[in-house]
């Protein structure tokens, strides 16, 4: 029994019957179809945002338009210049050319969200709502339906939370290299200012089950049914957005472009496809299995620093209004008062493991746009708190925020300590400044 | 279920060797499930090459393994589900075909100790706990077991908890008993209990998958093939070039480079009933997830958020409704996917619960478009993408977006391709939706929507032809 000479072979299952489904998985189509199901949009941001936002426009109503793009070269803490794929806005002109991360976007809960997405005559692309749980069509998944072409996805958020969206092509390359953005659904009522409320800034309100926890005033409970929109939500005074990703700066220079390693089908599709169509030929990169990062940013923001040191960021960074919703003040390194309530939400895009530790105890209220607690789907779990200096391993695409109340001053910092997915070696501590006077 | 089909099954993933003198009822009541019974296992620990998944014309993409081939099944990796109930007596006989000590164990439940190459050894073991347990080759730690040693065993509960619902469990927690005795009884989760079957509409009862891990490294498991027959690879060596082995950007170095869930990737898991639920709305399943490999995964399921009930034989006190699992090397972990329809999908009051849906408005670009109920959505659900007619060759590729398929894929996406690109053959499965037990006038199927609970695919199979001579 040896490697040439093996007690067994077990041959490749036939692909016979379902060549369509076979193709579909790494060579989905490219189309621009009507959206069926179609419903008028009744999203209200994009209005707000024209109507806040000097130079925003809103041509399409109740609706947005993002579209993808790749080819662009943004310099990173050292000066050097890494190849990105972007996600841009058409009707804002801070994000026309691209911004990493896209832009933030945020819906209420409950309205008929429209995204109006084009093709660029580039490689195709697709996008996902991470967390988003639409029909096919709408969840942005080449393999599952296709690719634009032009498409108009639809869906209607139901539950308040964290998430995030993405291209679903080749995702190996095209979330990493920088196509992805954040997405925030806010209560019913988060873009009305019929009532007084600041809808361009805070305090906001998020969910949650606090029932247990009074040291976070305002929540207000009853259940989802009683129709208010305020059920089982909290409010928040500061809001921080921390997306941790990271960056192989290898796979930037030698996988420049965005069809690289595209299989395409043969005319005996599961026999003569062709693997290296877009490789030109010479087998130039196909490594997509080996990511060994040196670069890290926390919300696009670089962590100035090589592989094994701690560095931090500066202190007082926030997101403008433009590139969040017209929400203005949403903050990266955290920057509160005392007795302020203190939102931060998490959401790992590196492709190694991450592990956050607080200089204070945070109350988990959400995992992945699913806030604990609340009924009747949350009947089951619970809110819990992390104390100060545990740390939260986190991995690709999860999603979890925390609430932070302290009564005393603190000067510290959040840690993200960077792990490889496969050795578990040590890559890089970052540190983001937490600040509450 | 006749031999000739169960060898079919066996093949593809989900066909299962039940242990035990009576068939349970979780098994007799689940005519679907592929099983046969048996009532000792008998396994030879030998090894194979496998032709991986693969477009690549420019070499054989195949992959040396260690397997345990039991009698009844053909070789593949991993070895057989085995399926049996808490209690009872599990006869082992294996016979070691390499050229090296091999063992099988469980951990807390059996350990056979060194076999000597050519030797035969008869062990017994009580299933003691209700679970989902990895059993794998413990020896020269952990060579054995990433070479391909490794399959999957699941111990189900003889009985519900008095006065409750089945679970997965013998002891479960409050919350976990509550979500199972919820499925089929509360507004929010419509439709069937775990337990319950319809086989009117072909429905098993019991649903449940195994989804078992791996990440395979052909050019290191081939150093190990060629290894001096009688000497362990060294495994300390084994893990950094697995784990740490050279960048190339041709990708030849001995990081793992195929990605497998039940020894399947891409297409052949994604679109294999037996890997990936096909269930209507309201039919609820469990899902045993198991990491034979040496590599963190990153699970992100689309469509519904998924409740994990249990780790490493700890039921969960607090069961967190996620839609993305971080698996380590040798977790086992379940996930109860729910079968809701999709949440985000519009209805009246979008709350998350399964109201009215809204009603479209006639769409001008889709010819016969007339306001309808948005789900079950039929205009979707008759569109062709690639359109009807297209071909790839002399061969139609259109592919109606029906039954509703979902991806599940590992979101850490380094292994989402095989050989280092070719993404789409990596380690995905997913969720297909195939009707809604809850439509008005009653249980609806999609149209042209599988309601196979096995593949029943025969003929050449896919990957450059020539290469399927030889061995």
């Amino acid at each position: 029994m040896s490697f040439s000479k093996p007690g067994h072979h077990i041959p490749r299952r036939s692909i016979e019957g379902h060549e369509g489904t076979w193709v579909k998985i790494f060579n989905p189509p490219k189309e621009s179809p009507p959206t069926p199901e179609l419903l008028e949009p009744t999203n209200p941001v994009p209005a707000f945002v024209a109507a806040t936002v000097p130079g925003v426009t809103n041509l399409t109503p109740y609706t947005i338009r993002p579209h993808l793009m790749h080819g662009t070269e943004l310099k990173m803490w050292d000066g050097r210049e890494l190849n990105f794929f972007l996600i841009g806005d058409n009707d804002t002109p801070d994000a026309f050319d691209g911004t990493f991360p896209g832009p933030t976007i945020r819906v209420p809960r409950g309205v008929v969200f429209h995204a109006q997405v084009e093709g660029h005559g580039q490689a195709p692309h697709t996008i996902h709502w991470h967390g988003i749980e639409p029909t096919a069509i709408n969840d942005g998944v080449g393999h599952s339906s296709m690719e634009i072409g032009d498409y108009t996805y639809q869906w209607q958020p139901n539950h308040i939370g964290s998430y995030f969206y993405h291209c679903h092509r080749n995702t190996i390359q095209h979330f990493d290299f920088g196509l992805y953005g954040f997405l925030i659904i806010e209560p019913p009522d988060a873009y009305d200012s019929s009532d007084g409320k600041n809808v361009g800034g805070y305090p906001r309100r998020t969910a949650a089950n606090l029932s247990q926890y009074p040291m976070f005033p305002g929540f207000i409970g009853g259940n989802l049914e009683s129709g208010n929109p305020h059920a089982m939500t909290v409010p928040y005074d500061v809001e921080a957005l921390w997306v941790i990703d990271d960056i192989d700066s290898v796979w930037r220079d030698q996988a420049e472009h965005a069809h690289q390693t595209f299989p395409e089908h043969g005319d005996i599709p599961g026999v003569n496809d062709e693997f290296h169509t877009n490789d030109r030929g010479k087998q130039e990169f196909f490594a997509f299995h080996d990511f060994n990062p040196d670069y890290f940013v926390v919300t696009g923001v670089n962590f100035p620093g090589r592989l094994g040191s701690t560095v931090s960021i500066r202190p007082g960074l926030t997101i403008p209004a433009s590139l969040n919703s017209g929400v203005a003040g949403m903050q990266i390194s955290v920057n509160a008062r005392r007795n302020q309530t203190i939102l931060v939400r998490l959401l790992c895009a590196a492709y190694t493991k991450v592990k956050v530790t607080f200089p204070v105890d945070v109350v988990v209220i959400a995992v992945d746009g699913r806030s604990l607690g609340v009924p009747p789907f949350g009947r089951y779990n619970k809110p819990y708190t992390i104390p100060a200096g545990k740390p939260i391993e986190m991995s690709t695409a999860q999603r979890m925020d925390v609430l932070i109340r302290s009564s005393r001053s603190l000067s510290s910092f959040g840690q993200i300590e960077y792990r490889h997915h496969l050795s578990d070696a040590f890559l890089l501590n970052g540190r983001i400044p937490i600040v509450i006077k | 279920m006749k031999r000739r089909d169960f060898v079919k099954y066996a093949g593809g993933g989900l066909a299962a060797l039940v242990v035990g003198s009576v068939l349970p009822t979780w098994v007799s009541n689940t005519s679907l499930l592929a099983v046969k019974q048996v009532q000792e296992l008998n396994f030879t620990i030998t090894d194979a090459v496998k032709d991986m998944i693969t477009h690549n014309s420019i070499n054989k993409a195949q992959c040396y393994f260690w397997l345990y081939k039991e009698q009844n099944f053909p070789a593949e990796i991993p070895g057989p589900h085995i399926f049996t109930t808490e209690g009872s007596l599990i006869k082992v006989s294996i016979t070691n075909g390499l050229d090296e000590p091999h063992a099988f164990f469980i951990p807390g439940m059996v350990n056979s100790g060194p076999i000597a190459p050519g030797a035969t050894k008869q062990i017994q073991f009580v299933a003691s706990k209700a679970g989902t347990y990895l059993y794998y080759d413990n020896l020269n730690a952990p060579v054995n077991r990433v070479m391909g040693l490794h399959g999957a065993l699941i111990v189900m509960p003889n009985n519900a908890v008095p006065g409750h619902k089945f679970t997965p469990y013998s002891n479960p927690t409050t919350a976990v008993q509550q979500l199972f005795d919820d499925f089929g009884t509360t507004t929010h989760f419509p439709g069937l209990a775990w337990e319950q079957g319809d086989p009117t509409t072909y429905t098993p009862a019991f649903r449940q998958y195994v989804w078992l891990l791996h990440a395979a490294s052909s050019r290191l498991f081939a150093e190990v093939g060629n290894y001096p027959p009688g000497r362990d690879y060294p495994a300390a060596q084994f893990i950094s070039a697995y784990q740490r082995d050279r960048f190339r950007s041709d990708g030849l170095n001995k990081k793992p480079d195929y990605f497998t869930i039940n020894g399947h990737s891409g297409w052949f898991a994604a679109h294999n009933p037996t890997i990936t639920p096909h269930h209507r709305v309201g039919e609820p399943a469990v899902v045993r997830i198991l990491n034979a490999g040496l590599s963190l995964h990153s699970l992100h399921i689309h469509a519904n958020h998924v409740y994990a009930t249990g780790k490493n034989g700890v039921v969960e006190e607090n069961p967190i409704w996620m839609d993305t699992l971080t698996v380590k090397p040798l977790d086992v972990i379940e996930w109860v996917v729910p079968f809701t329809r999709p949440p985000d999908v519009p209805n009246e009051r979008g709350i998350g619960l399964p109201d009215k849906p809204l009603i479209s408005i006639s769409n001008p670009r889709i010819s016969g478009s007339t306001p309808h109920p948005v789900w079950p959505p039929t205009e979707e659900l008759g569109t062709f993408m690639p359109k009807r007619g297209d071909k790839a060759g002399d061969i139609d590729i259109s592919v109606q977006l029906s039954p509703i398929c979902y991806p599940m894929h590992d979101h850490s996406e380094s292994s989402q391709g095989a050989q280092g690109g070719n993404y789409g053959l990596g380690m995905m499965s997913g969720i297909h939706f195939i009707g809604d037990r809850n439509t008005p006038g009653g249980v609806s199927t999609f149209p042209n929507a599988s309601t196979i609970h096995g593949p029943e695919v025969t003929g050449p199979a896919a990957g450059p032809d020539v290469y399927h001579e030889g061995h």
